[in-house]
């Protein structure tokens, strides 16, 4: 069994001798990444590599209670540390900011406005209080020491069930009479009629874990000002520049013309770096109030405490069936835990859109709330939603298969929605486009190794432990379902991707793309595929990222979507520029625009080989406008704007194979199958490192990872990277990775997304099998992560012998 | 009390150059090499010793320089990333981290080429789980390591043993 799926590595290639302009030499290809000759040299760019002169640098006073009125604050002390220049207390922030403003608000939800700094009163641990700057970070530390602010300790909320009690202490009485913030249906047929009619019903409550995306690179900002220029210039490790140009505009009240974000090494993101924090609003104020640059680099302590958790949510499924495991009813009923504000990307909402997987079910039911506690915000963090829930109706569907009798295997494969069904509208509006889910279900069995685990007499080892085989099918949405889906639900940005494709006198073509480089290989990727559009060599194209003052306005890294909308902008832009290329070429050429292509370097003549040019004249005629055709404009550069018409759905199935030691609840992941469907697969390369690296965030948050709060003080236990334990090289299970290849309908050349897939199967799957393993003890679990503490005492529940 | 009036001058050789420059006494290697150094490839994940993105050589053997005042760094010589490449060239270390897609977003890059030029230097013989022990000592977000693994074990050649 191959363990990947990848071809061999090349580095770019050169066009192939004859090639037509239409013939793909790029797409497809496991061509080495651009991106990594500077950041194998150490000559990457991150935010804190820009180290001007005069830097000052900001440390912030944080709220240590998760719930405090801020009774007094004295600076007195710390203004005269020497070094200190700045500090910015809460009534400064009031006075001259906006609240801070949210990209995708919860729809139907009040706004919960709050500040940069507190004003009166923190709602989670970590929450900005004062902020400093001074001539070192070590020196604003210092005096951050000396800032006195005496508190008054609140009574706090953590537990997520607790807090949408009806008895439970409003926390933003001012706005809300309870703290579910929202509450949103969706619906299709009779669900609650047919779960009441099934003649087999299966419910219970899914505890998910409250996990940080943890990117290596921690967040941070460097801004300066120039008032004579009126100009606000920030670096920023963020998804989204364009976004955090229009979020300080609007919070800082200036225009968005005063403000310039650059982004370009990322040092991952995960969901996490989405647009506008406090912090770099603060740093923002201070470089405008004193006309020199300001740095802040969160440290990893802050990280913990005040960049977005993810995750976190309570799951009641339910689902009813017939005797012969044809289902009737799904209804999830889930609580999605918001932290204590609305962050610029609020709480997930792909649960609602992905309830229901990949099954052929009539009659489906859905409601989210979201609940507000006194921890730190939940935003995005890849998966968004869709691990939470498929971890819920997964385990279920397993539970329905024991309650029934039935093989997990056939129960699944029995309601699957089959290619014939496609395209398929569910409860919640959403359209699947295409696939064979079937087939993936069949390719995880078989490469698990089912048939001979089913037939075998006994799944005892002779060393004690018990042997299981466990399935988590799954669909992901990926991109957006145009702009008209996204002003649905409120938020702030379009489904689109706009680049700039411009030619210089050098024969090359500058891609600019907003899109900042956080290691998900769009340089590469853009590049590729626009050498195909063109038909040139792919080593003139050079992409540009995540600077807004070089870039067209656009979206951003998130979603799945970069690629799916780029490649479109790419392919509508290069044909453009195509088209001018071989006008201006067949006036240079004296020949007729159809018996010219594009190729390496030149235009040529489809069979006068020796009838060409070369890119570098095309590009000079029409850049100075001498020598094109008397119609046409100087310039060689085309923006787009490109905008899918749908969302196109992934889909796949793992298949995870545990050893588990029934008296001590240890176990290990033999192998671990996942199955997927990304659709055209631009760069088979990238595409094995996105699916494994988020495979490994999945196996964190399933087998360990969790932020703990106490019970009594309501603080973070583990917010340390000593105290987390984030996946290490020696914690990787072995992995097999196949995929189908089903190009979408829905989107240009038929792309699916990929960053997010690997994070959406393994809780389920993993949880599948270690039940499997311990069938004969009617071991149940229902809640994240599984550790063998965990199934230690799940061995000890009443249901159990 | 320490603070940025406790300085003191170290001399080191950093990357083949002899330097010397002065450092508040508090301040911990991985800053000294980025700031005072310029050595940006040196990167900072946790400041704690976990996450390994401030490994760097110091005499010879790979280092969280998070856990080092720069003090200590005085009369020692230091290799960073900086120092990898050959004639302007990739060197067979981070050409094998190219090939395998042993890097992403790169954050971590340094830390790993850093160990694994210190594992080969130490000559020592490993296993595939030996060195995906070896290799925990600098954690990853992206990949999921099984590029970075793939990658140091083809460039550690002979030295990778069946288990």
């Amino acid at each position: 069994m191959p363990d990947h799926v990848i071809t061999k590595p090349e580095e770019t290639p050169a066009t192939a001798p004859g090639a037509d302009h239409d013939t793909h030499t790029h797409i497809g290809r496991a061509i080495l990444r651009t991106e990594d000759l500077r950041l194998l040299r150490g000559d990457g760019y991150y935010v804190d590599d820009d180290q001007p002169g005069r830097v000052l640098e900001m440390a912030v006073a944080r709220c240590p209670f998760p719930h405090a009125r801020i009774v007094s604050i004295d600076i007195s002390e710390a203004l005269q540390l020497p070094g200190v220049r700045h500090i910015l207390c809460p009534e400064d922030i009031a006075d001259s900011t906006r609240p801070m403003t949210v990209l995708r608000p919860v729809p139907g939800a009040a706004a919960l406005p709050y500040y940069a700094l507190a004003q009166g009163r923190a709602l989670h641990e970590g929450q900005p209080v004062v902020s400093i700057a001074a001539t070192s970070r070590a020196v604003a530390e210092d005096a951050i020491e000396l800032v006195h602010i005496e508190y008054e300790p609140l009574p706090c909320i953590t537990d997520t069930a607790k807090t949408i009690e009806p008895a439970a202490a409003v926390l933003h009485p001012e706005v809300l009479t309870s703290n579910i913030l929202a509450e949103n249906v969706d619906q299709i047929g009779e669900a609650h009629q047919k779960l009441e009619e099934a003649q087999v019903v299966v419910q219970d409550r899914f505890r998910v874990n409250r996990v940080t995306p943890l990117p290596m690179e921690t967040r941070g900002i460097l801004a300066s000002w120039r008032p004579g220029l009126r100009m606000l210039t920030v670096r920023m490790s963020t998804q989204t520049p364009h976004l955090v140009r229009k979020q300080l505009a609007e919070i800082l009240r200036i225009e968005e013309s005063c403000v310039e974000v650059a982004a370009s090494d990322v040092g991952g993101g995960f969901g996490m770096k989405l647009g506008v924090y406090p912090e770099d609003v603060l740093a923002a104020l201070h470089a405008i109030a004193l006309r020199q640059p300001v740095k802040w680099i969160e440290d990893r302590l802050e990280h913990f405490r005040s960049a977005t958790h993810g995750r976190e949510s309570l799951h009641d499924y339910r689902i009813g069936a017939t005797q012969d495991g044809r289902i009737t009813s799904f209804i999830d009923d889930y609580v999605t835990d918001l932290g204590g504000w609305n962050s610029s990307f609020g709480s997930s909402q792909l649960s609602s859109v992905t309830f229901a997987g990949p099954y052929k079910v009539r009659d489906a039911y859905v409601r989210r709330r979201v609940a507000i506690t006194n921890k730190t915000p939940i935003g995005a963090y890849r998966g968004y939603g869709q691990p939470e829930v498929n971890f819920a109706r997964e385990v279920l569907m397993d539970r329905l298969a024991r309650k029934l009798g039935m093989d997990p295997l056939e129960l699944r494969r029995k309601n699957m929605l089959r290619p014939e069904d496609l395209p398929w509208t569910t409860a919640s509006g959403a359209v699947y486009d295409s696939g064979d889910y079937p087939l993936s279900l069949d390719m995880a069995a078989n490469a698990i190794g089912y048939d001979a685990h089913r037939a075998a007499r006994s799944n005892a080892l002779p060393d004690g432990r018990r042997v299981g085989i466990g399935f988590s099918s799954f669909i992901e949405r990926t991109g957006y379902a145009s702009a008209r889906f996204l002003m649905k639900r409120g938020s702030q940005f379009g489904a689109h991707e706009s680049l700039t494709l411009r030619a210089n006198r050098s024969g090359g073509i500058d891609i600019y793309t907003g899109v900042s480089s956080i290691g998900q290989s769009t340089e590469t990727a853009m590049a590729q595929v626009c050498a195909d559009v063109l038909g040139v060599d792919m080593d003139i194209i050079r992409v540009h990222s995540g600077d807004t003052a070089a870039s067209p306005l656009n979206t951003g890294s998130f979603a799945s979507r970069t690629m799916i909308a780029a490649a479109g902008a790419i392919q509508e832009a290069g044909t453009a520029l195509r088209a001018k290329i071989v006008r201006i070429a067949a006036l240079a050429l004296e020949c007729p625009e159809a018996e010219l292509t594009l190729e390496g370097r030149q235009v040529r003549h489809r069979t006068d080989s020796q009838r060409s040019i070369p890119l570098s004249q095309v590009f000079t005629r029409a850049i100075v406008g001498q020598g094109i055709p008397a119609d046409e404009a100087p310039g060689m550069e085309v923006t787009t704007h490109f905008e899918p018409p749908e969302a196109a759905f992934a889909f796949g199935t793992a298949a995870a194979k545990v050893l588990v030691d029934p008296l001590t609840g240890e176990f290990e992941i033999e192998n671990f199958v996942l199955v997927h469907d990304c659709g055209t697969v631009i760069n088979p390369m990238l595409v094995e490192g996105q699916v494994r690296g988020a495979l490994m965030q999945g196996f964190g948050a399933a087998l360990g990872e969790e932020l703990l709060y106490d019970e009594q003080t309501g603080q973070l236990l583990n917010g340390t990277m000593m105290d987390y334990f984030a996946p290490t090289a020696a914690d990787a299970p072995p992995i097999t990775l196949l995929h189908t290849e089903v190009p979408s309908p829905v989107t240009p050349m038929g792309i699916r997304g990929v960053g997010e897939v690997g994070t959406i199967a393994p809780a389920a799957a993993i949880t599948n099998a270690v039940c499997n393993a311990l069938a004969e003890f009617n071991v149940e679990i229902s809640a994240l992560p599984i550790t063998p503490e965990a199934i230690w005492h799940a061995l000890r529940s009443p249901q159990c012998e | 009390m320490l603070n940025e009036s406790n300085v003191m001058e170290i001399q080191a050789n950093v990357n083949g150059v002899d330097i010397a420059e002065i450092a508040p006494v508090r301040m911990h290697a991985a800053d000294f090499l980025r700031k005072k150094c310029g050595l940006t490839g040196v990167h900072i994940g946790c400041e704690q010793g976990v996450c390994g993105m401030c490994t760097v050589m110091v005499d010879g053997v790979a280092l969280k320089s998070c856990l080092m005042l720069a003090v200590q760094l005085d009369d020692c010589t230091i290799r960073t990333v900086e120092s990898l490449e050959e004639d302007g060239e990739l060197n067979a270390l981070q050409q094998a981290f190219r090939e395998h897609h042993g890097l992403q977003c790169g954050f971590c890059t340094p830390g790993f080429l850093m160990l694994a030029t210190h594992l080969k230097g130490s000559g020592k013989r490993y296993t595939l789980s030996d060195l995906r022990a070896e290799m925990s000592g600098v954690l990853c977000r992206c990949t999921g390591y099984e590029g970075p693994v793939r990658a140091v074990a083809q460039y550690l050649g002979d030295q990778m043993i069946d288990a």
